[in-house]
Parts: C-alpha cells; sequence; structure tokens
C-alpha cells in the first residue's frame, strides 16, 4: 500500500516543480497598469476631466435618455471627489420627427480633458486625453492616421482603473456606447444606431467604441454595432454598457 | 486510512497541476510562447532584439539584413525582409519612403492574424481608413519569436530607462519602433533629423540642447518613433508618434525604446 502512494508523492512532486519552473521565467511582478509607480504624488481626482464609466446602469442601452446618462455621470464622478464640474456622456442621439439629432462631440466641451490616472502619476505629457476636439475625432487625415491620446492605458475609469479589454482576465468590458460616427455625430440614416436614444433594453442596437482600440480596427468611438439592447446583448459581445464621461468646464 | 489520504492526495495533485498549467497559459509581454513555431504565413514581425549601436543601422542595408536575420533564426527566412524605415533627401540622394519598401501586403504576424490588407488599410491613407486603423495593435504586433512587446506599465520598473539593465532582461518596456517617418509612411521633409542621420548615428544630443523636448530641432539626432502596442506619446501612432532624445543606444530607453523596428517580408 506504501509503494504506489510514494509513486504518487514523487509523480505529483516532480510534474508539479517543472510546471512552476516553466511558469517562472523570472518574470517581474505585472502590474496590469494600476498601481502607480512608487513616489508618484496623491491622487487628485479634481483635475479629472474625462473617465469611463465603472459600471453600466445595468438596463443595456436603457441609459434613461441623455439626461439619464448624463445623471450617472455626474454620481459616478461625485463618488470620488469630482463634482466639481458638469458632466456630459458622449452620446449621440438620432433625428426624430420634431427632434433634431444631437452630436456627441457637441457634447463635451473644447478640451483639454485629463484623465484620472495620468494626473495622479505626474506625468504631464501623457495627463492630456486630447487638446481639443478635431485631435479627440482626428478631424484632418494625419490627425486621423496618428490617432489622440485616448488609448488602453489612459481610458480609465473614475477610480484610475484600467477597463478589460482583449487580451485581459474576462469580463471584457471594452465595448463603449458611442451611438457616434467615427467624426463623433450622430446616424442620419434610418438604422437604429443608438437603442432607441438610450431608452431600449430590448430591440435595436447601438454603435459602439472600444477602449483598448483593439477590434476591428482601433477605432475609440465607432467600431461596430452591438447585438441588442439588453444587458445580456451587451455583455455577448465584451460590453457592459459603459460609456465616456468628459467635463464640459 | 491509507486510501482516503492517497485519494486526497491524488486530489490535491491535481488540482494544483491544473491551477499551474492555467497559469502558466497566460502569455505575459516578452515572454516566449510555448512550444510555438511562427505561421507559414508570417510576413511582418516587431524585431525581438535591436541593433545594438542605437540609431546605427547600418543605413537600411544594414537594417534589412537585420531583419533577414532574426528571420532566418525562426525558419522565416525563405522571404526578402525589409526594414519599415524611410530616409531623408541628401544632396544627389531621393528620399526612401517606408511605405514604398514594403511590398503590397496583406501581411500577417507570428501567429497568422492579419495586420493589415493593404498599404493603405495600414497607413489609413483616406480619412475613413484612418480612422478604422489597421489591425495592428498590443496583441497582434509580435516579434517574430511571438512575443508579445512589453508596453506602458506593464512593468512599471524605473529601471527601465536605463540601458544597462533593460539590455539584461525580454521583461521591460520597449515599446518604440524606430520608423523614421510620417504618418502616411514617408519621409520628412523638413531638413531636420528624424532618421538619426539616415540610420549610420549613435550620437547623444550636445550637452544642454535636448531639454525633454520629443520634437525634432535643428542639429539634434533624433528618430521618429511609432508604438505597436498603440499606448503612448501623446497619440498612439504606429508609426509617428514622435522623436526620441538621441541616437545613442542608451538614449533610446529613456523615453522606452531600445531601437527595435518593423520587419516586413516584401514577396
Amino acid at each position: 500500500m506504501t509503494k504506489p502512494r510514494a509513486y504518487v508523492v514523487a509523480f505529483c512532486t516532480v510534474m508539479l516543480a517543472s510546471c512552476l519552473l516553466m511558469a517562472q521565467q523570472n518574470l517581474p511582478p505585472n502590474t496590469q497598469g494600476v498601481t502607480p509607480p512608487p513616489g508618484s504624488p496623491p491622487a487628485t481626482p479634481a483635475r479629472m476631466t474625462f473617465f469611463v464609466t465603472s459600471v453600466g446602469i445595468g438596463k443595456g442601452g436603457d441609459l434613461g435618455g441623455l439626461a439619464g446618462a448624463d445623471a450617472h455621470c455626474h454620481a459616478l464622478a461625485a463618488a470620488v471627489g469630482a463634482a466639481g464640474h458638469t458632466w456630459h456622456a458622449y452620446l449621440s442621439t438620432q433625428a426624430r420627427p420634431g427632434q433634431p439629432a444631437v452630436n456627441a462631440r457637441d457634447r463635451i466641451g473644447t478640451g483639454p480633458w485629463f484623465n484620472y490616472s495620468f494626473a495622479q502619476l505626474g506625468a504631464p505629457q501623457n495627463a492630456i486625453i486630447s487638446a481639443n476636439l478635431g485631435e479627440l475625432h482626428g478631424d484632418t487625415l494625419v490627425q486621423a492616421q496618428r490617432g489622440s491620446n485616448l488609448f488602453k492605458q489612459s481610458a480609465r475609469n473614475e477610480h484610475g482603473e484600467v477597463i478589460h479589454g482583449i487580451g485581459d482576465t474576462p469580463p471584457i468590458q471594452h465595448e463603449i456606447l458611442t451611438g457616434s460616427k467615427w467624426d463623433g455625430r450622430a446616424y442620419t440614416d434610418n438604422a437604429d444606431h443608438t437603442c432607441n436614444n438610450w431608452t431600449s433594453s430590448t430591440t435595436g442596437s447601438a454603435q459602439v467604441g472600444h477602449s483598448d482600440r483593439i477590434g476591428n480596427g482601433s477605432s475609440w468611438n465607432s467600431s461596430n454595432a452591438s447585438k441588442g439592447c439588453s444587458q445580456a446583448a451587451l455583455e455577448s459581445t465584451g460590453g457592459a454598457g459603459l460609456f465616456y464621461c468628459f467635463a464640459i468646464d | 486510512m491509507t486510501k482516503i489520504k492517497s485519494s486526497a492526495l491524488v486530489l490535491f495533485c491535481t488540482v494544483s497541476l491544473a491551477s499551474c498549467l492555467l497559469l502558466g497559459q497566460v502569455q505575459r509581454p516578452g515572454e516566449y510562447p510555448r512550444g510555438e513555431k511562427p505561421s507559414p504565413m508570417m510576413n511582418f514581425f516587431v524585431t525581438s532584439e535591436p541593433v545594438g549601436d542605437g540609431g546605427n543601422l547600418g543605413g537600411l542595408a544594414g537594417a534589412d539584413a537585420h531583419c533577414q536575420t532574426l528571420a532566418r533564426a525562426v525558419g522565416a527566412g525563405n522571404h526578402t525582409w525589409h526594414a519599415y524605415l524611410s530616409t531623408q533627401a541628401r544632396p544627389g540622394q531621393p528620399a526612401v519612403n517606408a511605405r514604398d519598401r514594403i511590398g503590397k501586403g496583406p501581411w500577417y504576424n507570428f501567429k497568422g492574424e492579419m495586420i493589415a490588407q493593404d498599404l493603405a488599410h495600414l497607413h489609413g491613407d483616406t480619412m475613413e481608413l484612418a480612422h478604422q486603423g489597421n489591425n495592428l495593435n498590443k496583441l497582434t504586433g509580435l516579434t517574430e519569436k511571438g512575443q508579445i512587446v512589453p508596453g506602458l506599465y506593464d512593468y512599471s520598473d524605473p529601471r527601465d530607462n536605463d540601458w544597462d539593465y533593460a539590455k539584461t532582461t525580454r521583461f521591460s518596456t520597449r515599446h518604440e519602433m524606430l520608423t523614421g517617418s510620417q504618418t502616411d509612411g514617408t519621409a520628412f521633409t523638413d531638413g531636420l533629423d528624424h532618421t538619426c542621420d539616415n540610420w549610420t548615428s549613435n550620437k547623444s544630443p550636445a550637452p544642454g540642447t535636448s531639454n525633454g523636448d520629443l520634437n525634432a530641432a535643428d542639429g539634434r539626432p533624433n528618430a521618429q518613433i511609432g508604438f505597436p502596442d498603440r499606448n503612448g506619446g501623446g497619440n498612439g501612432s504606429w508609426n509617428s508618434a514622435h522623436g526620441t532624445r538621441g541616437c545613442a543606444q542608451a538614449d533610446l530607453p529613456k523615453t522606452h525604446g531600445q531601437g527595435l523596428f518593423y520587419c516586413f517580408a516584401i514577396d
């Protein structure tokens, strides 16, 4: 009876040791971009004028319209001490009879916008998400080719955390609701790109961008259409009903 | 009693082995993929190592030879490899545009994933294409050995800025690719140095002339760089984000580069 046990112990030890050795490769700790370097100045959320919502509203594409989305931005900002700004969600709505379209780009002030984390890290050259609307949206060809400073490591939530994107541990939440075209304006065709102007949690579709700029190209604000407007539909393709919030002042 | 202990032992063994194997799955930046060989389709990669003399690559010919050598070492020497680098015009010597040196595409990485369909897709030649972007990103911008290039905050080690340290490890930030190019893949025409003197200079700027600025300036050795992970430098451009602190090998890590560059097969 002791012999087989000894074999098991030996086998187990050898396998485990070799597996651990293989996994080693002298890797230094991976910080996932969340931890600021030692000696960084303390967080200054008051300087933050841009964030990705850490959570969605939870009802898919039904955000309670633009007003509901703006209120969500404000509530999340207030929770981290950044209520001293007027916050707007980066969302477009499509034209309806007697109701003109609203372009996301027209709702967010004129910039420059700063995120939480880089303000915290004290790196002025990177602190900025974008200097102005033209750079943010790539209004000229060179601006569009180059891209703005909104990328995975800068597009953080109001707690300064990176949004999990392709290659990260699930759940992946990089599909950010915008309802907008690349230029930040509302769609003008008859199809639904805004979950019925952010009131539908069932049928319809919303245009999304990728906060990590990975997936169907590298657009932050307009890469593909969601499968539907329910929370489950958003989650099925790597979303969570998150959206971008900008301070307009 | 012995029986129970044995089965508990086996259970413990299985669970810990399984979790260890699972943990080992995640390929972290700089790490080699286990047991994987380059896709036969690979005709694009990021160099896994620099030439080692800063911006002096031995000109375009030296850079191309570096691509070829690295490719050959992983069994991909059956292509003609060119470095994605521009050179600037000199008296009696026209400029060379990086985009004119790399064939027509489509280009695929180590895993056989498509980076770009053609030159227009790679560079975003139209407003629509530029906004859409190509498929080069942190997870596709792989070296010829299949490594993800360590980028912003992957390891957050201050020593990453020090070549003496950085050259001793695969796990330090090194995401600045030499290109010497504008966003459209063409050479600069402004008369300032964006190519470390057409990839022959390993000089540092004269003391006091650098002041931390990453834009090209009169008389300052400099190379334009881009980010395969699209993260950093104020815009995240893959081929034209900003300049360097100089052309010496030790200057490049100061802004998280090492003198790596993109290689494309033209056939």
